[in-house]
This record gives C-alpha cells, structure tokens and sequence, in this order.
C-alpha cells in the first residue's frame, strides 16, 4: 500500500515544477468560466492522485497524452459553462455539479486508463497554485472537505445541495436567542424530527424569544418583532431546512404580529402572542391530531392488516387509540435507513399489546401482500394533492395500489391543515432535501457491543461486500481497494471513491392517484380537496 | 310554564313518531326523494313538539335523527338531508342579531320553520335545473344507456324528449337495464323499477329497448352514454347507488363511454366510503350457504327478524361507484367533476 502511494507523491512533486507552465494553458477556459466553476475543477481531482498515481507516472513524459488531456480539459471545462449557463439561477453548487458529472461519465467509457491519468495529470497541476498561494493555507484546509462534498453531489440533485448544514453554533447571529440556538441543533440531529414536533418545538422556542424580547427605543414591537424573529427563523434554516407545518406557523406568527396595535402596551401584546401561539399549537396539532386520530379509528376495522412507513406520530396516535378501543387487527411497519423512524413506533406499538410486523422498505411486496389498509403520515401535502413525505412514502403507496388493479388497499393520509402547502410540486426532485451523505454509511453497528468482529476476521471480509459495493456503484482500481480494505464499511471512504456518489434525499412525492383520502382535522378529503382547505385554513 | 305547554301537547296528540312521519310522506308523494322527506319531517317534528330553548331543539333534533336512522334499513340517502337541515340550523343560530342566540326564541322558531319549508321547495325545484343543465347532454341521435328507477333521471330524460314541442323532436334512443329482482315485495312478479318510465317514455315516441343485467355489455357497444341517477353522493365524488351500477360503470370504462350521474346536490352527503364494504348499512348481498344451512334454515324460519338490526332486502342493497369511473356529476349547482363535489361539500360545512 506504501509502495502504491508513494510514487503518486513523487508524481506530483515532480509534476510541480513541470506543472508551472502548464496554468498558462489552462486559463483560457478559466477565464471564459465563471470562477467557482475553475475552482471546483481543481479539488475534485484531488482525491484522486492516490488512486491513480501509478498511471499518472507513465503518462507523464508524453507530450502527446498532455495534449490530450488539454483538449479533454477545455470540453469539459466547456460542457460546464454551458450546463452553469443553462442552469442559470443555480449558483455555485449547480454550476460545481455538471462539471463533476461531466468528468465522471469518460471513465465508464473503454478510454478509462487515458481518462484516469488525465485526471490524476489535472490534481497534480491543480494542487500546485494552492500550496502556492501561501497565506489562504488555513482557508483551504478548512475549505478542502467542503469541496470535496461539493464534488460527491449528485448531478440531477445539484440545485438542492445549498449551504451546509450548520455544525456549531459558531457565527450565529448575536440576536438569537439560547433556545433557538439550542433547537436549531436538536432539528439538526434529528433530535426533533417530524414535520409536527420540529413545527410545535419552533413555535415554543419562539414564544420564549417573544417572552424575553423588549422592544428597543424608538421602535414598535409590531415592526421591530419580526425583524427580530426572522433572524431566528433564518439560523434555524441553516440547521435544517424548514418544514412546511413551520413555515405555516410561521407565516400565521408573523401575521399576528403584524396585526397588534402599535399602541398596545407591550406587555399586554407580549401575553396576546403567546397566547396566540398556545392556541395555534392546541387547535392545529393537539386538538386536530385527536380529531384526526378519532376519525381515522373509524376507518379500522376488526381483522385489518394495516401497513404503514416510518414513524408518523398521527398515525401511532391512531392506531394506539383503535386498539384501546378494544379493535383487533396487526399492524405491519415498513421502514429504511437511515433514520430508522419506524423502529421507535414499532416499539411503542407493541408494549401497547399491538400485533407488530417490522420489515425494511426491500420487502414491501411482502408486506403489502396481505394488508388491508396503508396509513401514511405526511410532512406536507401540495395544491395539486401530492404527498409530500419521507422518502419511501411513494413507494409503500405505489405498491398498495399498483398491486391488483388499485382498488383493494385503500392508502389512508393522516394530516394536519397546518401541513398543507400552497406551493404544486409535480415530482420530488424539483423541491428536496438534501441531507449528510455521511448519514448513509453505517457505523459500527450499534447492537454489535459483542465484539463480533475479530481483527483476523476483519480483514477478510470486507473483501467481499466491496466487491459487491464496486460492481453496484462504480469501477474502482484494485490498488485502491487493498488501500481500503481496513475500513469497516464498504462505503467509508466514499468520499475518496472515484465516480461514486451518495444520495442522501429526505422526501419523496406521492402522486395523487395513490391517495384514497387525507383525514384531517376537517374532515375526510380526496386529495383534489387539499388546496380548497387549504384556502379555507389560511383565510380564516 | 315549559311543563304545562308539554303536557298539553301530550294531550292533544299522540307522540309525534318520526320514523312514521317519513314513511308517509315518502309513500304520499312518488316525486320525494329521501333527503328531503327527512327534512320535511324534522320540520313537521318541529312544528309538532315545541320547545323552548335552543339546546333543546338541538337535542330533540338530534336524537330524532338518531332515532330515524337506526329504523331505516339504507340511511345513506336521508343522512343527507338530516345533516344539511342540522348544519343549517346550527349555522342560523350561530349568526349574531335578532335571530342569534341573543334574539327571541319564538322569532327564531317561526323563522326556523319557515326557513325549512323554503329549504324543501327549492330542493323540489332542483330536479328543474338539473333537467335544464343535463339536457345539452342528449343531443340528436345519441343513444343513452341508464337503470334503476331515479326520477332525476326520468324527468331529465322526459324533457329531453319534451323538448322543441311534439314527438317530432325525438331523436334519441333509449337503452333501459331493468333489474329482474321486483321492487314489490308482496308481489314478486311484478313489474320491474323503471318500468313506468319505460312507458313514459314510449309514450312520447322514445325508442326504448329494455335488457336485463346480463345484457350491458352486449349492448354498452351500441350506446354513446351512461346516465344514472344516486341515492347519495359521497365526499369523494363517488354515487351510492341502486345494486348493479358499479358493474355499469366498470363496463363503461373499459369500453370508453362517458358515465354521467343525475343527483340533487341536497343528495351530497358527508360520507366517504373506501370501497365497496365500508358503507355504513347492513346488506346480506353475499350470503354464503351450504346444502346444510339451508335445511337448518327451513327447518326454523324467521326468527331471527326481532333482535337483528334492520336489514336491507336485496331488491334494495345498493353499491359504491368509486369517483374514478365518473365522467361528471349533472346536479342542480352545476355540471361538476367527482372532485369538485367535495368542494361543494366543504362549501356547505364550513
């Protein structure tokens, strides 16, 4: 392993000086490009000259092959100013992502040798300017993972990768207040998770924000309140993006606020907002998820097998609430990786006394195959009755209809008023969340404290499952692989694979075709119902 | 004060029996749908027994609906109407002014009573506008396939036939599904439903061929429409309605013709079936025997009527039309998609 990596770095040490001449010929398509865009070219190659370096060695003296790499370099340099063009609005992570898609389509072609050593020919021209360019050592050091992130994002799914979630609370703004700060990174960790816990959770930060708030001098609290809030509200973004039940709360918030009499003492407007909140969280959740639940009781029956996906609160409501009532059926929960929402409500389920099935989202034809009802939670629903939730949701829900005609399992949607939408999503790439790719590379498998794995066991293998793991995802050179083999997942060093990609999407949208009916606190709807209530819920 | 008004009442008339009330005038008058026979006979309840409060004429109501319900074997039809006259009432008492609950409670009352009488001559006047929205639907040579015996129907087709004056301006045919199962249960080799529309419309020179259930596919190919009428309309656009229109509208899809359904917009109901098995009444369509049941049967029969909860007779059973095989709803509101009945729906609730 030390042999394969040591002539990479002679490589591209002794590629430096050779290299020095070589930026003249690769500014032309820099200076035609937007600058992130030359940036971005750079540190994704980065990770590959231990990879590659061997090739890089032999390719090196030819004149010819540089030539070639030149040509190479400028087309794709070319593709990703046509594609940053077309994307437009994109900004930086857009236009970094098709040129990242653009280098990882040669390899797959037979030219994959050539390919690899251009690339390996680029990182060492690349790294060059940076150590040069002495005084930003530290900024790039700090910037070299991120671009490196930046380089793993998935070409269709560009648009979504915006900033990075937030990782500290460093550089919040000195107006957010401690429990904001506090919640923003429980949202981050998942810690409150769940369209309405992450909606009830905001608005109790907020009336705390709201109950230490003084107005300062020579401004009134209706003014001065959201402009105070709204820098909360945008330090809870970068932890996590909104949901769409917070943004409602948020937006009705704001509207109470905007609507105190500037002349109201502000203790007395204090005491109305948090009053106002009290009431928007017991009659939008509390209250509307026990109407939600009873009415949805009503649709279980004796002898039902009920599918469901993932964790909804509503739904464990509901289910918890028919049982008490004395009904008898099984419930079959469907969950995925890597929130494993599920496992929490098949837990509460069955100390409940509830007969439980608990199965990953692969063996949903299995599950499907004897269930009577699917009962799907929502983390919105859209103007055109699309369901907006965990990502699988789609799945569970194609299957039950698609399994015999679409007439025999009924998909059931609980959900809130406050998660309807205004906004009309016909596909779930378009408006996404993006979460840590990290998130989908298991660690040691927390069950695991027996101390299964023995190091003579270890090294063996791993062998096999990145064997599985190359031919699924992408062709890696076997000295890459030797390189790797200590490491305990096959996807732990995804971020130094060439040509592999996480996606780690958060949502999924359900046509509205799945949907037999949405319970809501206003009763049952079909889905084409959803934005004349929606209308309703927000005008009243 | 309250006691002595009762007790009066008490004696001058028997107790006022709503489930009889509604028999009678859904048998007096052949053109009363369901619905409003219930709401005519919560107003007659009203007018029969006072009451001084609004609480009180809220409970009574309530309890008379209940009341009605559990005795009527298919409450689909006039849930409808004992829910709308409900909501109505509510939504009269709730509105602030003199007929508030701040106002007079006689006002209220007489207001109540005369509003309800209004209430039920605009839903006889519906079919009216039904006929003249659903009539462009019926052009010159088009052959209209229907079934059951829905007056909606019936007098949308008359007028269609009517239309222009003299037999002349017929130039429809007809394609009428007749049920073998009698409605007349005394008399089981009677005449099938619809048989008198059959007549009708003969009568004003429509070609009518009659078939039984067997038959709609055979002849859905010969047909350029389905036109059915409802028993209730569900929130999700979907028609309870009579046994045997859910296999029509099946064929029509497959076949590709357009499946409209007739239906008053007071026969909306706040109802939302998931499938066949989910309506809310009991109906032994499905009855499972072996050789032995039956003989176990015969050998006891009928004793079972008393403590069972009423049930439909077959003739009677109905079935769901999911909104998906529904081309469009031709009600007195307008000509709406499946969808846009729960748009209605929630016009009218909230």
């Amino acid at each position: 392993m030390a042999d394969s990596v040591d002539p990479a770095l002679t490589s591209s040490s002794s590629a430096a000086p050779t290299a020095a001449p070589q930026p003249t010929t690769e500014t032309p398509p820099s200076q035609s490009l937007p600058i992130r865009d030359s940036k971005s070219a750079k540190p994704k190659d980065v990770p590959a000259p231990p990879a590659v370096g061997g090739d890089g060695a032999s390719d090196k003296p030819l004149t010819p092959a540089e030539l070639k790499k030149k040509a190479k370099a400028e087309k794709a340099a070319r593709r990703a100013k046509e594609k940053a063009d077309r994307d437009g609005g994109a900004g930086a992570a857009g236009g970094s992502v098709p040129g990242a898609g653009g280098q990882s389509r040669p390899p797959h072609t037979p030219k994959k040798d050539a390919a690899g050593g251009s690339a390996s020919q680029k990182g060492s021209k690349g790294a060059p300017p940076r150590r040069g360019s002495g005084p930003v050592t530290q900024a790039s050091a700090a910037a070299e993972p991120k671009k490196k992130k930046e380089d793993k994002s998935v070409a269709v799914f560009g648009h979504l990768y915006g900033q990075q979630r937030r990782t500290t609370v460093n550089g919040a703004a000195k107006e957010v207040h401690p429990a904001v700060l506090a919640l923003g990174l429980q949202l981050r960790d998942y810690v409150v998770c769940g369209s309405s816990a992450r909606c009830v959770a905001t608005l109790l930060a907020f009336k705390r924000v709201i109950e230490s708030y003084t107005t300062p001098l020579g401004t009134s609290l209706a003014r001065h309140l959201t402009t105070h809030l709204s820098h909360q509200i945008s330090y809870l973004s970068t932890c996590r993006p909104l949901a769409v039940s917070q943004g409602n709360a948020i937006r009705a918030l704001k509207l109470a606020i905007a609507g105190i009499d500037p002349s109201t003492p502000e203790a007395t407007a204090k005491a109305t907002l948090c009053d106002f909140i009290d009431n928007f969280i017991r009659e939008k959740i509390t209250v509307a998820d026990q109407v939600i639940a009873g009415s949805a009781v009503e649709k279980i029956e004796n002898g039902d097998v009920i599918v469901t996906f993932a964790g909804s609160n509503i739904v464990k409501q509901t289910l918890l609430q028919a049982h008490k009532e004395g009904k008898r059926f099984r419930v079959s929960i469907i969950d995925s990786r890597p929130l494993f929402e599920g496992k929490s409500l098949a837990r509460t389920l069955a100390d409940a006394g509830l007969d439980v099935q608990y199965s990953l989202v692969h063996a949903i034809s299995h599950a499907i195959k004897d269930a009577t009802k699917v009962f799907l939670g929502a983390h919105g629903m859209t103007s055109n009755g699309r369901l907006y939730s965990r990502v699988g949701t789609a799945l569970v829900a194609m299957s039950a209809k698609e399994r015999a005609g679409g007439v025999e399992v009924p998909v059931i949607v609980c959900c809130e008023t406050v998660k309807f939408s205004d906004r009309v999503a016909l596909d779930s790439i378009v408006v996404n969340e993006i979460a840590d790719a990290d998130e989908l590379v298991p660690g040691n498998p927390p069950q695991q404290v027996t101390g299964l794995p023995d190091p003579g066991a270890f090294t063996t293998p791993p062998v096999e499952p990145k064997k599985g793991g190359k031919a699924s995802s992408a062709p890696i050179p076997d000295p890459s692989a030797s390189a790797r083999a200590p490491s305990p997942s096959p996807l732990a060093n995804w971020k130094d694979t060439p040509n592999l990609q996480l996606l780690n999407i958060m949502y999924d949208v359900t046509p509205a075709e799945y949907v037999d009916m949405v319970i809501t606190e206003m009763g049952s709807l079909p889905p084409s119902a959803v934005p004349i209530v929606h209308r309703m819920s927000t005008n009243v | 004060m309250a006691t002595t008004t009762e007790s009066t009442a008490a004696a001058g008339a028997k107790p006022f029996d709503i489930v009889a009330t509604y028999n009678e005038l859904l048998r007096s008058d052949p053109d009363l749908t369901m619905p409003i026979a219930a709401i005519e006979a919560l107003v007659l309840l009203l007018t029969h027994e006072p009451s001084s409060t609004i609480s009180e004429t809220l409970d009574l109501l309530e309890k008379s609906t209940a009341h009605l319900k559990k005795s009527i074997p298919n409450p689909i039809g006039l849930s409808a109407g004992t829910d709308l006259f409900q909501r109505y009432l509510i939504t009269t008492l709730q509105r602030p002014g003199q007929l508030g609950p701040a106002g007079d409670f006689k006002a209220i009352r007489t207001h109540l009573l005369s509003n309800g009488r209004l209430f039920i001559r605009r839903a006889k006047e519906s079919r009216e506008k039904i006929v003249a929205f659903g009539r462009g639907f019926i052009r010159d040579g088009c052959t209209v396939l229907t079934n059951g015996g829905s007056r909606a129907v019936a007098s949308l087709l008359q007028k269609a036939a009517d239309e222009e004056g003299g037999p002349s301006a017929v130039r429809f045919r007809v394609i009428y599904v007749l049920s073998p199962i009698s409605k007349n249960i005394e008399e089981p080799s009677g005449e099938p439903e619809g048989m008198e529309t059959v007549r009708a419309l003969r009568a004003k020179g429509v070609p009518v061929s009659t078939i039984p259930e067997s038959a709609v596919a055979y002849s859905l190919g010969k047909a350029d429409m389905v036109i059915v009428g409802a028993e209730g309309v569900v929130e999700n656009g979907g028609i309870v309605s009579r046994m045997g229109t859910y296999q029509i509208g099946l064929l029509a899809k497959a076949i590709g013709k357009p499946f409209y359904c007739v239906a008053e917009s007071h026969k909306f109901v706040r109802l939302y079936p998931l499938g066949q098995y989910d309506l809310p009444i009991e109906q032994h369509v499905l009855d499972f025997k072996s050789e032995e049941d039956i003989a176990e049967q015969s050998k006891q029969p009928a004793d079972i009527s008393g403590d069972r909860p009423v049930e439909l007779p077959l003739c009677d059973s109905v079935d769901f039309t999911p909104p998906h095989l529904i081309s469009a709803l031709i009600t007195d509101s307008g000509v709406l998609t499946p969808s846009a009945v729960s748009e209605e729906l929630i016009k009218i609730w909230f």
